[in-house]
């Protein structure tokens, strides 16, 4: 059989497509079964301003997922660089400006830290990572200790003003999806990551300079969770040392519900912010239809399973029939 | 011992296999030619139990059995060699060899003394002294890996011995080594099954050959009945000419090294010509595929120059040497050479990838230029390229590094695994672009292929050059003296 013959057989394999369309009838089942309580602005407001911190790091775990590689330090960073910023305005009464740089900057130079000793000194990013999630996780307890509070406004408008009636966290989230979508997409820059996870010798006899660009893609994964480290304590107006437990499983969650898979060379930066965006839709049905939160893990574990199963099967049809040409 | 009568296999929309008969009896070897997709693999996974066949019966000593799976088949006695590395690389070379049947002690334990003293004999006859049985596989070259590999299945004390294209990664002294081993099993009533891309092999071992052409058996033919030109004839269906080809090489010099030295060689100095084809001959371990990394940036270099066009250069990566005009096609295509779960399209603009920001929107002419001009045969440039013959993967690779309109072309094994007629069309190929006067340096194992194509023959030896010969001075004698460090007598 010929692979013309089921022109729509790649799109099984895209999962920004599949995923999607599972979004959008999901949203279209939960409309119609709780009108009054899902389809409203307010919940989808919500529901967006809740997954912009996850999805904004979810774009650089992608990215690194692509290239093969993942990060678990994230989670830290983010209330790394929030206690960091919090620390210097409220002991040292430094400007804002000068706080949010700060944050950044160290979240960069962890990131720098971890790419250099995964790329030049070859320490597996599993164990590397770990440890530094360790690290960062002890010095924004030593920052933040039991909370920090009372930030100057100008520190507050980050994440919790309005831009059109949507809140800030959300607008941040787009752009940064967004530019790195079309970044990915269009420039051989970030090509360069799907060659790396594809199969890293080739890629270096390709001319491609793998060790420099493992580094980029942890710096800047580390730089995005400094963002969202930034944004979530202006949000809640409270840097905790305790803020992004968890998150960087729930955000390698997302990234593979999204298309992206350990071994590298797949995924798309829109997939990560689908496979987020239906992670917390899941989560807004449970929580509108009154389940237990403990379910609320144990279903996305299941959904994570039954996806990846789903997927591999497909994609082993799609191949099978390749094979027949 | 094993007859395989009216054998059939379907798969959809292909006849991989249709009504081929074969008969192997006890010490004989017995040859399997075809070219690639004429059903080899599909036969030999029949006989492996990996694969049912839809028609026909199998008998094995007279009685009509089934065989069900990989295990049935090793308990009748089978072995089999297979093209693909089955060897976990983190274990030692004894625990590879006797992964199924270790030496057991009272209670189960393993009898270490016992595993490392049968692996010593087994080393000890494909002459492999110098590998201590406790040695990680990950450190052994690749032709020592195959050669494990056979010491794997002989492990077994098999009645039927399956080789496929054992000698692809082997060198010339390991393969008549093989062939020596093969011999002696031979003599002790060992059936043997030897699939092999390589004709001069063949006639040198094989007692009985059978020719599979698009999954019909073209018949068996004692060897003695066949020669060079009927077997191609046998295989392809065609008449091939082995016309000699002219030389293109001109006086201007591309590429001079001097005294270059690297891991695994040292003391090198060529000159290569434009238009020059430069052969690279050896046994394996010689050194070859090192020098041609180092060149290429990817490996260090300790001391001496290269100079490109008259000027001197250095690569501390493949990316300097891709931007000065190199290109390196190199050996194992699928682990080196490609990106095999990306498309015909992607995998050129994988060379594009290293200098600007944005993508290169020209990729896709290109791609379809070359597709064309190299008659690589795929259904679309999206194809996933691991679902192509070898033929066109490597058709693919090559014409990657053509898109980057190099001065100078290495290529590392060009026609390792592919089939006769995509051989030939990649001998016309690198002599045709010999002519655009690029200069190419052809590192390979095949004689025939370097007397064929090279206009000089540089043979390496424990890592330095032995000599080289003009093409006109040049014969596989003289290449085996020069590789083996025989000084050459002079008549």
């Amino acid at each position: 059989m010929k692979i013309s013959a089921i022109p729509w057989a790649h799109y099984l394999g895209d999962r920004v497509i599949t995923l999607g369309s599972t979004i959008v009838v999901l949203g279209i089942i939960l409309s119609l079964v709780y009108p009054q309580q899902f389809a409203t602005w307010d919940n989808f407001s919500q529901i967006l301003l809740n997954l912009s911190i996850d999805t904004i790091v979810a774009v650089g775990m992608m990215i690194l997922m692509i290239g093969g590689m993942f990060d678990l330090s994230v989670g830290s960073i983010v209330a790394f660089s929030g206690g960091l910023a919090a620390y210097l305005m409220y002991y040292h009464a430094v400007p804002v400006q000068v706080a949010v740089l700060a944050g950044l900057g160290g979240a960069l130079l962890i990131g720098w830290i971890n790419g250099y000793l995964i790329a030049r000194a070859g320490i597996n990013p599993m164990i590397q990572t770990l440890a530094m999630m360790g690290i960062v996780r002890g010095f924004a307890l030593m920052l933040s200790g039991a909370g920090l509070q009372n930030f100057p406004w100008e520190y507050l408008i980050l994440g919790q003003s309005k831009l059109l009636g949507i809140a800030m966290p959300i607008w941040y989230m787009l752009g940064i999806v967004l530019l790195f979508h079309v970044l990915v997409e269009r420039s051989s820059f970030f090509r360069r990551y799907y060659f790396i996870g594809g199969n890293e010798k080739a890629a270096r006899l390709s001319g491609i300079q793998v060790e420099r660009m493992k580094i980029w893609a942890f710096v800047l994964s580390a730089l995005l969770a400094g963002i969202a480290g930034i944004l979530l304590s202006s949000r809640l107006g409270a840097a905790l040392s305790t803020s992004g437990r968890g998150l960087e499983l729930r955000v390698i969650t997302a990234v593979i519900l999204g298309g992206a898979s350990l071994s590298g060379g797949q995924g798309r930066v829109m997939g990560a912010f689908l496979g987020a965006l239906f992670m917390a839709l899941i989560n807004n049905a449970l929580i509108i239809g009154r389940v237990s939160g403990y379910w609320q893990e144990v279903i996305l574990g299941i959904i994570l399973i039954a996806a990846v199963v789903l997927d591999q099967m497909l994609l082993h049809k799609v191949k099978t029939k390749h094979q027949t040409l | 011992m094993l007859e395989l009568i009216n054998i059939s296999k379907f798969y959809p929309g292909v006849k991989a296999l249709q009504q081929v008969s074969l008969c192997v009896i006890p010490g004989a070897i017995h040859a399997i030619c075809g070219e690639n997709g004429a059903g080899k693999s599909t036969l030999m996974n029949i006989i492996a139990g990996n694969v049912q066949p839809d028609e026909g019966s199998i008998r094995w000593q007279g009685e009509h059995i089934f065989i069900t799976s990989a295990r049935a088949a090793q308990d009748l006695g089978i072995g089999i060699v297979h093209q693909e590395r089955s060897l976990a690389e983190n274990l030692s070379i004894a625990e590879n060899v006797f992964v199924e049947k270790a030496p057991r002690q009272r209670w189960g334990w393993i009898d270490r003394r016992a595993l490392n003293q049968q692996t010593q004999q087994l080393l000890a006859e494909l002459g492999l002294l110098q590998l201590s049985p406790q040695q990680l596989v990950s450190s052994l070259s690749p032709a020592q890996k195959q050669l494990i590999e056979i010491a794997k299945a002989l492990a077994v004390a098999p009645k039927l011995l399956i080789l496929d294209e054992p000698s692809s990664s082997l060198g010339e002294q390991e393969t008549q080594l093989l062939f020596g081993l093969l011999q002696q099993l031979k003599l002790r009533g060992t059936a043997i099954l030897y699939i092999s891309h390589r004709m001069a092999e063949i006639f040198q071992i094989a007692d009985q050959i059978t020719v599979l052409k698009d999954g019909q058996s073209q018949g068996s033919y004692p060897a003695a009945n066949l020669d060079h030109e009927k077997l191609i004839q046998l295989m392809v269906g065609r008449k091939l000419a082995q016309e000699s080809f002219a030389s293109f090489a001109s006086k201007e010099v591309c590429l001079k090294i001097e005294q270059l030295r690297g891991v695994g060689f040292s003391d090198i100095s060529f000159e290569l010509y434009r238009g020059e084809i430069l052969g690279l001959a050896g046994l394996i371990g010689a050194g070859r595929s090192e020098l041609a990394r180092a060149l290429f940036g990817d490996q260090p270099i300790q001391t001496g120059t290269i100079e490109l066009a008259g000027k001197a250069v250095q690569f501390k990566h493949p990316f300097d040497a891709i931007a000065a005009g190199l290109a390196y096609v190199p050996e194992e295509r699928k682990n080196l050479g490609l990106f095999l779960d990306k498309s015909m399209l992607e995998n050129i603009q994988s060379v594009f990838l290293h200098k600007q920001f944005w993508l290169n929107l020209e990729v896709p002419r290109i791609a379809e230029h070359y597709r064309e001009k190299l008659r690589i045969k795929t259904p679309s440039l999206a194809q996933q390229v691991g679902l192509l013959s070898g033929g066109n993967q490597q058709k693919i690779v090559l014409a990657k590094w053509l898109a980057t309109k190099p001065q100078v072309l290495i290529v590392d094994e060009p026609t390792q695994g592919i089939d006769i007629g995509a051989k030939v069309e990649i001998y016309q190929l690198l002599k045709q672009l010999s002519q655009e006067g690029i200069g190419i340096l052809l590192i390979s194992s095949e004689l025939p292929e370097l007397l064929l194509l090279a206009d000089r023959i540089a043979v390496m030896q424990q890592g330095q050059i032995a000599g080289i010969l003009p093409k006109e001075q040049a014969s596989e004698a003289k290449i085996m003296q020069l590789a083996t460090g025989q000084q050459i007598q002079s008549q």
